[in-house]
Parts: structure tokens; sequence; C-alpha cells
């Protein structure tokens, strides 16, 4: 049941109207309900995996919090390590297992000239989300940052609500657990911003994401038979296929959770406008950034291993250099992860390790670019400074896409080259674009895309210099409204691509 | 204190520790930042930060950052 399908907006429908329906307190049992009826729609054989993690969830965080209570801080303490460890190897080995075991298998097969015969493992959907949300509500439990539920039904309600199982956002138990439990009654406000989220999240991804995708795909299946032009045209359109289709589905999810009265964190925060890679990654997929920031990259840099470390470089190096490497080389390993985490293939690596070293290059550099910026006479907030910045990040953010995108790590690396040495500005008038009319529509498909990135662009602007263009719609008659949300519900479909036609989200593969 | 703010004065001198009191939630000290002060914090002061403590409530001011070394110490 995908996200833009008709099936999908009935059983929204349904659950919304039942939820204000009910007696209050079964509202939370009613998400649990359809939470599972979703998920099972979405293939029941893997179900188990999601149950498995949800029990040992449920009882690891249950059993620490009575242990805090009952035994004494240290013993507390190593008990609870104890059950800490099982529960993230239990959790992410399964992960680890569904998603690795046959790219491990392919390597050994290409190293040791082995045949080893890959494994039927079918992946279930959103085990990356569900695994690291629920993972990370262990670790606040046993950090004693939140309080265990002690009801299996709640915890489980928390692991699998249905908008965001899928693809997300990675939510902390401190604050959607609260928000999935209490009762909500109608609040027509929020139901109508809610609404105006969801067609745009449906306008980003069906008309900006579709529509780019078949150009993006046949660009990056053939790089041998296009020039650097169409290099730079198939990876601004990933750039933004990706984002339209990872963020109109973010804002889908974060409406439909509205319907609720449930608010779930924000995952993309405009993106585009970043000034560094770091502030990339604070823009983009902002809820993936902060676990590993609170779950990987804090516990590595404070280890008893990488202390030790830092006090060896500070006394054999320098007391800088010993402050910032070891910070370097967490920052490095966790975005290995994130590379990781997208995927099991060398590209992904290569993608995760080439954003960790210019986090951590310019994390180290960091006094240099003070005394450089001082001795060139550039002010911090001077708008030719600040735009040069957003350029900058924008480029090191597309050539990371080549890796993400490409089908692998030679062919990201072929099309790089070939975007330099083998440009032909002529294919843009000699009539190339239109790729031997191979793509259904493409002459209007570039129309829809520049007209889509272009409202997607002002839109954002607008939110960037905290310009709410949306509050104003709210002040206009309901009449007028209407009117509007009509037009665009017609628009939609009209300009966008069926979800027939076309395939789910690129995150539910995650 | 005075130590406090000169550690924060030396890895982040463009911000006023004196009022801010929003350090982490407007972004003035990123997660490189953090660790640095708490890298210089452990030495300076003699205490064993964990991550459990890098919570914002510990970092959006000096005061807090005063209050939560004062805690580890005692």
């Amino acid at each position: 049941m995908s996200l833009t399908s008709l099936m999908f907006i009935i059983f929204v429908l349904t659950a919304v109207i039942g939820y204000y329906c009910i007696p209050k307190r079964y509202q939370w049992l009613w998400l649990l309900f359809f939470s599972y009826i979703y998920y099972l729609s979405t293939g029941a054989r893997t179900v188990y995996y999601l149950l498995i993690t949800t029990a040992s969830t449920y009882l690891v965080g249950y059993f620490m919090s009575r242990i805090q209570k009952d035994k004494d801080d240290r013993a507390a303490r190593r008990v609870n390590r104890r059950l800490l460890v099982l529960a993230l190897l239990l959790n992410f080995g399964m992960l680890a297992y569904l998603k690795y075991t046959n790219f491990l298998i392919a390597n050994l097969n290409d190293l040791l000239h082995a045949q080893l015969n890959f494994k039927d493992l079918l992946l279930p959907l959103g085990i990356s989300f569900y695994t690291f949300q629920s993972m990370g509500y262990l670790l606040d439990v046993y950090w004693k940052k939140c309080e265990a539920e002690t009801t299996p039904l709640r915890l489980a309600l928390f692991v699998s609500f249905f908008p965001q199982i899928l693809q997300g956002p990675i939510g902390r138990f401190s604050r959607l657990g609260k928000q999935l439990f209490t009762s909500h009654t109608v609040d027509w406000e929020q139901m109508e911003r809610s609404f105006l989220l969801i067609l745009y999240g449906f306008f980003k991804k069906m008309i900006l994401a579709d529509t780019v995708a078949p150009i993006v795909d046949h660009i990056f299946g053939n790089p041998t038979q296009f020039s650097g032009v169409f290099m730079i045209i198939g990876v601004l359109g990933y750039s933004a296929q990706l984002y339209g289709d990872f963020s109109g589905g973010m804002d889908v999810v974060q409406g439909i959770s509205g319907l609720f009265g449930i608010t779930l964190d924000d995952n993309f925060k405009r993106p585009f406008f970043a000034i560094s890679i770091t502030d990339f990654w604070h823009r983009w997929h902002i809820t993936l950034g902060t676990w590993m920031k609170d779950y990987v990259f804090y516990p590595i840099s404070l280890s008893k291993w990488m202390s030790r470390f830092s006090k060896y470089l500070k006394t054999h190096l320098s007391k800088k250099l010993g402050r910032t490497i070891p910070i370097c080389i967490a920052n490095i390993l966790v975005f290995l992860i994130v590379g990781v985490w997208h995927g099991a293939a060398w590209k992904y690596i290569i993608y995760g390790l080439y954003n960790g070293v210019i986090i951590g290059i310019s994390g180290l550099l960091t006094n240099c670019y003070r005394d450089w910026k001082k001795a060139l006479h550039i002010q911090d907030k001077s708008h030719g400074w600040h735009i040069f910045q957003i350029l900058r990040t924008f480029l090191l953010v597309n050539i990371s896409w080549f890796f993400d995108r490409a089908d692998t790590v030679k062919d990201a690396l072929f099309m790089m080259k070939n975007t330099i040495l083998n440009f032909h500005i002529s294919v843009l008038w000699d009539g190339s674009l239109l790729m031997d009319n191979t793509i259904l529509h493409i002459q209007y498909r570039y129309i829809i895309v520049i007209a889509a990135c272009l409202v997607v662009f002002i839109i954002s602007l607008l939110q960037e210099k905290k310009i709410t263009f949306a509050q104003s719609i709210y002040t206009w008659k309901p009449a007028v409204r209407f009117v509007l949300y009509l037009v665009i519900l017609f628009v939609i479909p009209l300009l966008g691509q069926t979800p027939m036609a076309e395939g789910g989200f690129i995150y539910a593969q995650f | 204190m005075e130590k406090l703010l000169e550690i924060l004065e030396d890895i982040q001198p463009e911000a006023d520790y004196e009022n801010c009191t929003t350090l982490i939630d407007d972004g003035i000290l990123d997660s490189f930042a953090i660790l640095s002060i708490v890298s210089e914090l452990e030495d300076a002061f003699g205490v064993s930060i964990t991550p459990a403590e890098i919570i914002p409530e510990n970092f959006n001011s000096a005061q807090a950052l005063w209050n939560m070394v004062e805690r580890l110490q005692a």
C-alpha cells in the first residue's frame, strides 16, 4: 500500500474518522491496530522481525528500569550494560544479517574466487528505521534519559506507528511516546495545516520526483552513452528527485500524523540552503543525523580508549591536535556507518566516507579558516560570502550524489570524469536533450520539473527568510481556501505521475 | 567560572557567554565544539563526562556548564 495510492488515502481517512469517534482512552489502541494492518499490508512474511524487535525492546527496557530501582548504582549499571549489549547485538545483528549477508557473500566470492550461494533474504520494510528508533529508546532508558514503558502494547505502538515506520522520521520516546498515548480531540486548524502539508508532499513526490525520475534513471543507467552536460543534468535531476521524494514523503508522513494531533520531529530544513557539509547534515535527514550524534558520535568520542588516545596525542603532538583528531576519527566512523546504513554496496561506503572526511578536515582546519577569512577581509555576514558558501556546499553535495546514485563506484568515477573531460555544450541546442524520445513526454517533463523546482525554491526561500506564506492562507475566506485546495488536488494527479506508473519511495527501501 | 569562560572563548570565540542561554538551541555550539569543550573540562577540572550528560540543558549556557562541572566534582 503505497503512500500515494488511493487505497492508502481511504485507509488514512478511515483511521482518522474512527480515531475521533471512539472513546478517547482507546485512541492509542486504535492507532496500534491500524499500524499493524498497514505493516501487514506491505507483506505479512516479515512481521516476525518487527515482533522480535518490539518484544526484545520492551523486555530489556522493562528489566533495565526495574534493576535501576532495585540495585545500587554500580551493580545496576553492570547488569544493565549486559542487557543492553544483548539487545543491541540481537537487533543490529538481525538488521546486519538481513541487509548485508549477500553483500558479504558477493565480496567473498570476488576476493577468494569462491562460489558461495546467495541467501534468499527478504528485507522487512522499514527495518532500518524501526530498529534505530527502538535501540535509541533502549539507550535512553540505559542513560536514564527517559522512563521505560511498562505497557507492552504501548511500546509496540511506538515501534510501529504507521505513518513513520517505512521511512522515518526516527522518533524519540520522550517526545513521540507522550503524544501517542495521550488522547486528542479534533483540532480543525491543525487538520487544515496537516492537509496542506500532505498536498505539498504529494506535489514534491508526484510532480517533481516522479517526473524527473525516468530522466535520471536513463542517464545513470547508461553512463557511457552520454556526454558531460547530461551528467550534470542527471546529477541535478537526482538532487531534485531525492529531495522531492524523501522530503515529500516526510511531508505526507508528518501531515498524516498531524491529522491525529501528533507532531513528528522535522527531518528536513531546506538542505540546499546549507553553508557547509556539516550544516547540510543538520538540515538533511535530521533525525538520522541526531541519532548518529547522540548514540554513536558522542559515545565513541567519550569512550575510554578514545580518551586514552586523546591524552597520548596531547602529550606527543599538541593539545589542540589531541583534542581534535579523536573527534575527526569519530566523525569519519559515524559517516562510514551512515554510508553502510544507506545500503550494502561499496558506493554507499564511499559516499559516507566522502562526507565524513570533508567534515573531519573542516573541523581540523577551523582555526585556519578563521585566519584566512581575516586575512582576506571576508565578512562572515556578507551576502556574497553567504551565497558563495551555499553554492560551494551544493557542488560538494552533488559530487556525493554521483556515488549515491550511480550503480557502482566505477560508474560514479567515470561520470565525474566525463563531466569535466567530455562536456559537449552543443547538446543543449542540437536536439540531443530529447534523448531520441526514449522517455515518454520528455519535453513536458523538463518543463514540469523546472517549474516545480521553482515553486519549491520560492517556498523554501520564503521559509528560510521566515516569511510564512502558508500562515496567510489560513486568513483567507474558507470558500477561497476550499477552491484553492480543490485546484491543488486536481493539478497534482493531472501533472504528476501516477503511482502505478512510477516506483515507491526511495528511502522506504532502506 | 573564569577558567571555564577562558576555555569557551578559546574554542568558540564568536559567542556571548556572559548572557547567552541558547548556545545549543541556536546552534552556536556544534557537536565538534561540544566535544572540544568536554575534552578541556575533563583536563581542567578532573571530571568525567559521559554521553548521558550531553544534553542541551547542560550546554546551553556557561552557567549550566559550570553547574554540571560542580555536580560532577561533588
